[in-house]
């Protein structure tokens, strides 16, 4: 029998400021998969995570989150849910500590239960030392590696991240790529991940999708050569296709 | 229950740390009693000067009572601009610095999140006019009124409730604050605010328009003025207060974000 997805975008199509940014849409994520998510500035990659958190409507089609419609997701699939768009959770007049103790905290967990997982995650993430230092005192680097930790203090099993590795150094990014992988095998974790850096979704995801202008255009294999180029010829043949039309 | 506390321990953390609310609390607090007790000492020193007549000018009663209501002249004011700009920066910062879509996709909703901040700021409003009433008794004793005897306690919480009116007042301004995503649109909507209590109060309808009520009780207009305040003129400051928090919750719980 096959897995249900744990996220599911099905026919989503949005139009924002009269231009169409998402365009019949479907995408899912399985059980223990990384799904990556590549395109170009503008190809409504964060518009597609905003609809899938719930942060927008779309104008059709359906969102599902653990099986569950999100435009009716209650506390029970929430909790289960971890997300960083645009900007991290790291509150500046907050230390790097209670940042992510309040993410725990705001995701359902006891008072115990958070301090303790807000330390785990702050020392799985590099930031044992930072933990008392605010937020806004930290580098742009190091409070976005505040904000993955408060997406994955409560252990979730369904991870949406948009171009997580931003400002991470190298070091940070192999970090996170072991996380976002421990998450997957040892939770079973679905994780649905933007970014512009091909080589890098390669060295991480399971699958790769490419979003142009609102449109799947194709797949990209993993672990395979020449990926920048499999990406531009799909880039080119959907804009060659579009003014035929 | 569980998740009202966790989003009362999230917002009050925030609130607890804010530099913009430890300032405020300062001015009101501290700067705003100091002032009354230096309008107060210019204003019975008997000197000719033009402080001197003006701040005279001020006073409808002598000795406590008319320095409290000084201090509940200033408080109606003062509250509702101090007040009013913690309001707009509590949740307009939250687009200003967007960090609203961290407040997404969590067990707790966002319009609980909501009423949080406001249940913080309402707490925080009420002890801080408590505080400025305190700290003007303790100046109003350095600047020679006597120590304050229970008779006073009735004009004290007159000017207690002008704050705590005004700090209720400062509720809709969450609305500016949310629906134009940012504090800074709050703010003007409380500069203007301001300018509309002015020229309401100018036209005669000041006791009729909740944000003048409480000045004009407080002696603004005058004593006779003061005496024409009914309470169900004052009581209009609570479903103008309910009505802004109803909307912005209301909104909060519908908010999309749709750009950057």
């Amino acid at each position: 029998m096959k897995t249900p997805a744990a996220i599911k975008a099905e026919r989503i199509t949005k139009m924002l400021g009269g231009l169409r940014v998402l365009d019949d849409v479907s995408l899912d994520v399985g059980q223990s998969e990384i799904h990556a998510l590549v395109g170009l500035n503008g190809a409504g990659k964060t518009t597609l995570m905003r609809v899938l958190l719930g942060m927008l409507k779309p104008d059709r089609g359906a969102a599902h989150l653990t099986g569950y419609p999100v435009s009716g997701a209650g506390t029970t699939v929430w909790s289960r849910v971890g997300q960083m768009l645009e900007t991290p959770f790291a509150y500046p007049e907050l230390t790097a500590r209670e940042n992510v103790y309040s993410s725990a905290r705001l995701h359902g967990m006891g008072r115990d239960a958070a301090t303790s997982a807000a330390v785990r995650a702050l020392s799985a993430l590099g930031l044992a030392q930072y933990a008392t230092r605010r937020a806004g005192t930290l580098s742009l680097g190091n409070r976005q590696r505040v904000g993955l930790a408060a997406a994955l203090v409560q252990g979730p099993d369904v991870l949406v991240l948009d171009e997580p590795t931003n400002a991470l150094d190298p070091r940070g990014v192999i970090v996170l790529r072991r996380l976002l992988q421990e998450a997957c095998r040892e939770r079973g974790a679905a994780i649905l991940v933007s970014s512009h850096h091909l080589d890098e979704v390669a060295r991480m995801a399971d699958r790769i999708s490419v979003l142009h202008r609102g449109r799947i255009i194709g797949t990209l294999q993993p672990g395979t050569v020449d990926l920048e180029r499999r990406f531009f010829d799909l880039v080119l043949q959907a804009d060659m296709q579009q003014q035929e039309q | 229950m569980s998740a009202s506390v966790q989003a009362l321990e999230f917002e009050a953390l925030k609130f607890r740390r804010a530099p913009v609310v430890r300032t405020v609390s300062a001015l009101i607090g501290i700067g705003l009693p100091v002032l009354a007790a230096a309008f107060m000492a210019a204003a019975t020193s008997g000197g000719s000067s033009q402080l001197s007549l003006k701040a005279a000018a001020m006073l409808t009663e002598s000795g406590w009572s008319g320095y409290l209501a000084v201090v509940g002249m200033m408080l109606s004011v003062g509250a509702l601009m101090g007040i009013g700009f913690v309001v707009c920066w509590c949740f307009g910062r939250e687009f200003t610095e967007k960090t609203q879509a961290c407040l997404f996709a969590l067990s707790v909703s966002r319009r609980r999140l909501a009423y949080a901040k406001f249940m913080v700021i309402l707490v925080w409003s009420l002890v801080l006019c408590l505080v400025t009433v305190v700290v003007a008794l303790l100046a109003g004793t350095v600047i020679g009124l006597g120590v304050p005897g229970p008779e006073v306690l009735g004009s004290a919480v007159k000017a207690w409730s002008a704050g705590a009116m005004a700090a209720s007042l400062a509720c809709p301004l969450a609305v500016v604050a949310s629906v134009a995503r940012g504090y800074l649109p709050g703010v003007g909507a409380l500069v203007l605010l301001v300018v509309t209590t002015q020229v309401v109060t100018a036209f005669g309808a000041g006791a009729w328009f909740p944000y003048a009520a409480p000045g004009l009780w407080m002696g603004m207009g005058g004593a006779t003025a003061a005496d024409a305040v009914s309470p169900l003129q004052l009581f209009l400051c609570v479903p103008v207060s309910l009505l802004g928090i109803a909307v912005t919750g209301q909104w909060w719980k519908n908010m999309q974000i749709s750009a950057g």
